[in-house]
C-alpha cells in the first residue's frame, strides 16, 4: 500500500513530565521483548530504519532481525503472518505505519484473527499497532480514527491510551493479552504528551476506565486526544468538570460511564473519529439505556463530522473538534 | 428556499440559494407585516437579483415575528431575513387573553464564545421540561417543582436548581413532618413553693447516662420483642435451693435463674452476643453479661465476664458480689467495660412492663419485669383448666440493624423454655 512514510508527527514544545507517549510505547515493546523471547515486532520499517515514528528505534541491534522484521508493504501479509505466528505460540507486535492502512489488512484482522478463537479455540495473543489521528495536514490517508470499524469486529480487543503511562500499562497488557488487541496510539499525543511513567515492567488492566479529573456538575467521557482537549478546556472554564478517560474501548467500563454519568446527569461524549455509530453514540445509547433517570440533559457528542480528514489546515481544523469546541459545548451542557 | 429550525418556535427564513453564481439578493417588497399570520408555502416577500425576481415562499405555520431586511436592502445568500414564530394564533403563539407573545429572536451564533448562563428573555420558556432526574428527585422528595426556581436555559429546572432548592429548604423546614396541635395546655400548676421548683445541673453520672441513651437510641434501630415465661418451675427449684445457697452465703434470685439461662442460650444463639462496628457486626465468643444495678444517684452496669463458665450457683454469687460493691461505689473501672449482653431488672420494683433501651455497642438487651400470680390457662389431655401460676415478662429490646425478630423471638422462646423446664 504505502511507500515508506517519512512523515513525522507534529512537531510542538516539551510539555512537563518525563518520557514522552511515544517513548512509553517503546518501552513498553522493550521491556516485553526482554521479558519474553516470544514477543516480535513486525512492520514496514521497523527494522533498520526505527519505524515511521521511531518507536523501535534501537530495536534491529538490541533484538535482530529475526525478532524485528521488515515486513514488504502489504498490510494483509503482516497481519496475517502474525495470526499464524500467534496460533502456533509467538506473541507478534504489528505496525500498521498509519492507522489508517488497517483497512488493507481487514480481512486478516476481523475474520481471521477476530474469530479463530470462536471457530476453532485457538489463541491469537497478537498485538497491533494504530498510529491513529490528525491536527498535521497529513489528509484523508494519514489521520484517521478507524476505532469504530474494529469495534463492529466481536473478538477485537480496543485500546487508546491518552497518558504516557497508559500507553506503556496498556501496550504491556496487550501483548500479555491472549485475544487480538488493536492498540490506537494517537500520532498527536506521540511527542506532545509527557509524564511520569513507572521504569520496568508496568501493566494498566484492559478494560478499566480512569477518572482524569474528578467533578460534580457535568461528565466529559473521552479518550486518546480528546481527554486532554476535555481537562484543558475544564481548566479554563475552571467549572465543575468530571472527566473520564475510557482508556479501553472494547471492552468498554460501562460501570464507570454509568457511575459518572448518575453522579452528574449531564454527559458529554468526545472523540476525534467521526461521529455516526462511533463511541460517542455507543457510550450514549448505554447511558439513556441504563441511567435515564439521573439524566438531566440530553446526552451530547463532541467528534468529527462524518467527512474525510482535509489536508488544508483551516479547513481540518474546522474538522477535527477544537478546544474551543469543547468549552463551547460544556457550557451548553452547564447552562442547560 | 432554505430555513433553518434554531428552536422549538422559531424559524429563520433565509435569502435563498437562486442559481449556482447568484451570492445576494435584494428585497423588493413584504408580503407580511410583523404580527401577520403566516402560511406554509404563502409568499412572504419578493426579491430580486442581477437575473431574476423571485417570491419567497414562508417555511413554517405561524406568526411573522420579526422582519430583518427591509425593501431595498440586499442580503447575502444564507443570512436571516425574517423569522416565524411557529406557535400558531390561538395557540402557543398567543397567550390566554389573546395578546401575541413578543417575538422571539434567535441565538444569533452557537460559538460566539459568550452564551448567558441565565435565560435570557429572547429564549423560548423551557420551564415546563422537567428532566427524568428532576422529575424523580422532585418525587423522593415530594417537592413541588412550581416552587423551584430554574436557571438553565429557557428558566428549564435543572438537577443543580432543585438540589439548592433542596438544600435551602432543610435550612428553613417549611413542609414540617409534625404539625402542632391546635390543642394547648395549660401553663403547669405552680409548685407550693411559689413557682419557683428547682433547677440543678446534672450529675456527671445523669450527663454520662442522658449522653449513652440518646446516642443509643439515635443509632440502634430500636425494637422490643416480649415472651411471658411461667415461672412455676424456677420458683419450686428456688425453694429447694436457697437454704443450701443460703449457707454459703449466697442470696439466689430470680434474676439469678433468668441470667443463667439467658447465658445458655446466647450460646445457642450466639447472633445476639455480638457489636455493631459501623457497618460490621462483631460476634463475641465469651458472653461478658451485663446486669444494670440501680443506684440512688443513677445507674451502673458492671460486666460478670466469661459467664457461660459459670454455674447457677457461680452467677448468683456473682450478681450479688458486683451488686453489693456498685451500690457500695466499688467497681473497678474495668468492671463495667466490655459487656456483650445486658439485662436490667426493674421488675424488682413491680413494674410489669417496659422497652428499655440497648447498651451500645450491643445488640439486644433483656428485661427482668415483675414476676406476679396470674390466673393462666393450662392445656392438658384432660382438658383446659384455670391455674394460678408466678408469671414474669421477658422484654428484650434489640437492634434490627444487627438481627431481624424471627431471631429474637426465637431466643426469647429458648429462654422461656429453659425457665419453664426450671432446668438452670
Amino acid at each position: 500500500m504505502s511507500a515508506a512514510e517519512t512523515t513525522t508527527a507534529p512537531e510542538a514544545p516539551e510539555v512537563r513530565g518525563e518520557i514522552t507517549y511515544l517513548e512509553a510505547i517503546s518501552d513498553a515493546l522493550r521491556e516485553e521483548m526482554r521479558r519474553d523471547e516470544t514477543v516480535i515486532c513486525l512492520g514496514q520499517d521497523i527494522g533498520a530504519f526505527g519505524g515511521a515514528f521511531k518507536v523501535t528505534d534501537g530495536f534491529i541491534e538490541e533484538f535482530g532481525a529475526s525478532r524485528v522484521i521488515d515486513a514488504p508493504l502489504a498490510e494483509n501479509a503482516i497481519i496475517g503472518a502474525a495470526v499464524g505466528a500467534a496460533a502456533e505460540g509467538l506473541r507478534p507486535v504489528c505496525e500498521m505505519q498509519f492507522a489508517d492502512f488497517i483497512a488493507c489488512g481487514f480481512d486478516q484482522l476481523v475474520n481471521v484473527a477476530a474469530k479463530l478463537h470462536f471457530r476453532q479455540g485457538v489463541a491469537v495473543p497478537m498485538v497491533v499497532r494504530l498510529p491513529s489521528g490528525g491536527g498535521f495536514s497529513g489528509g484523508p490517508f494519514h489521520s484517521q480514527n478507524p476505532e469504530a470499524w474494529l469495534l463492529q469486529a466481536p473478538g477485537l480487543k480496543v485500546v487508546a491510551p491518552a497518558t504516557a503511562a497508559d500507553a506503556k500499562g496498556l501496550l504491556t497488557s496487550a501483548i500479555r493479552d491472549s485475544n487480538p488487541v488493536c492498540f490506537l496510539e494517537h500520532k498527536g499525543l506521540y511527542r506532545t504528551v509527557r509524564g511520569e511513567v513507572p521504569e520496568g515492567e508496568y501493566s494498566v488492566p484492559i478494560g478499566e476506565a480512569r477518572v482524569a479529573r474528578e467533578g460534580g456538575e457535568v461528565s466529559v467521557i473521552a479518550y486518546g486526544s480528546s481527554v486532554h482537549l476535555a481537562l484543558d478546556a475544564a481548566e479554563e472554564l475552571d467549572e465543575d468538570v468530571e472527566v473520564l478517560d475510557l482508556r479501553t474501548l472494547c471492552p468498554l467500563d460501562t460501570k464507570a460511564v454509568l457511575t459518572t454519568a448518575r453522579k452528574t446527569g449531564k454527559v458529554l461524549v468526545a472523540h476525534e473519529a467521526t461521529r455516526s455509530c462511533g463511541v460517542g453514540a455507543e457510550v450514549a445509547a448505554l447511558v439513556t439505556e441504563h441511567a435515564f433517570e439521573q439524566l438531566d440533559a440530553p446526552v451530547r457528542r463532541l467528534t468529527a463530522p462524518d467527512v474525510p480528514i482535509p489536508f488544508s489546515p483551516p479547513l481540518e481544523q474546522a474538522v477535527l473538534p477544537q478546544l474551543d469546541d469543547m468549552k463551547e459545548a460544556l457550557r451548553e451542557l452547564l447552562s442547560y | 428556499m432554505s430555513s433553518s429550525a434554531t428552536d422549538t418556535q422559531t424559524i429563520a427564513v433565509s435569502m435563498p440559494q437562486m442559481g449556482i453564481s447568484v451570492s445576494e439578493g435584494t428585497i423588493l417588497e413584504w408580503h407580511k407585516a410583523v404580527g401577520d399570520p403566516v402560511e406554509a408555502d404563502e409568499t412572504i416577500c419578493d426579491v430580486t437579483t442581477d437575473k431574476v425576481d423571485v417570491e419567497i415562499p414562508c417555511p413554517a405555520t405561524g406568526v411573522l415575528a420579526r422582519i430583518l431586511a427591509e425593501p431595498g436592502e440586499t442580503v447575502p445568500v444564507g443570512q436571516p431575513i425574517a423569522e416565524i414564530d411557529t406557535g400558531t394564533p390561538g395557540d402557543a403563539g398567543v397567550e390566554e387573553g389573546g395578546t401575541p407573545v413578543p417575538p422571539k429572536t434567535l441565538r444569533a451564533n452557537r460559538l460566539d464564545g459568550s452564551p448567558s448562563p441565565s435565560p435570557s428573555a429572547d429564549e423560548c420558556d423551557r420551564s415546563a421540561f422537567v428532566s427524568p432526574v428532576v422529575r424523580r428527585m422532585a418525587d423522593e422528595h415530594q417537592v413541588d417543582l412550581s416552587a423551584v426556581e430554574g436557571h438553565g436555559i429557557g428558566g428549564r429546572i435543572r438537577k443543580k436548581d432543585l438540589i439548592a432548592h433542596l438544600e435551602s429548604a432543610e435550612e428553613k423546614p417549611s413542609r414540617p413532618l409534625h404539625t402542632e396541635s391546635p390543642y394547648v395546655p395549660d401553663s403547669p400548676a405552680p409548685a407550693a413553693d411559689g413557682g419557683q421548683g428547682s433547677r440543678e445541673p446534672m450529675s456527671p453520672m445523669r450527663k454520662a447516662i442522658a449522653e449513652h441513651m440518646v446516642r443509643s437510641v439515635q443509632t440502634a434501630a430500636h425494637c422490643t420483642t416480649i415472651v411471658e415465661v411461667d415461672f412455676s418451675a424456677v420458683a419450686s427449684r428456688r425453694a429447694e435451693l436457697k437454704p443450701t445457697f443460703a449457707e454459703k452465703g449466697v442470696p439466689l434470685t430470680y434474676l439469678a435463674f433468668v441470667a443463667r439461662a439467658v447465658v445458655e442460650s446466647l450460646e445457642e444463639f450466639p447472633a445476639l452476643n455480638a457489636s455493631v462496628d459501623d457497618d460490621d457486626i462483631i460476634r463475641h465468643p465469651d458472653v461478658n453479661l451485663g446486669i444494670a444495678v440501680s443506684l440512688d444517684a443513677g445507674l451502673i452496669v458492671p460486666v460478670i465476664p466469661k459467664a457461660q463458665r459459670l454455674s447457677l450457683e457461680g452467677i448468683a454469687a456473682a450478681i450479688a458480689d458486683v451488686a453489693g460493691r456498685a451500690r457500695d461505689g466499688k467497681l473497678a473501672p474495668d468492671e463495667v467495660q466490655g459487656g456483650t449482653f445486658t439485662i436490667t431488672n426493674p421488675g424488682q420494683f413491680g413494674a410489669v412492663l417496659a422497652t428499655p433501651i440497648i447498651n451500645q455497642p450491643q445488640v439486644a438487651i433483656l428485661d427482668l419485669e415483675a414476676i406476679v400470680k396470674r390466673p393462666v390457662v393450662l392445656e392438658s389431655d384432660t382438658g383446659d383448666s384455670i391455674a394460678i401460676r408466678p408469671m414474669g415478662f421477658l422484654p428484650m429490646s434489640w437492634d434490627h440493624r444487627a438481627l431481624d425478630g424471627a431471631e429474637a423471638a426465637r431466643f426469647l422462646g429458648s429462654v422461656k423454655a429453659r425457665l419453664e423446664e426450671g432446668i438452670a
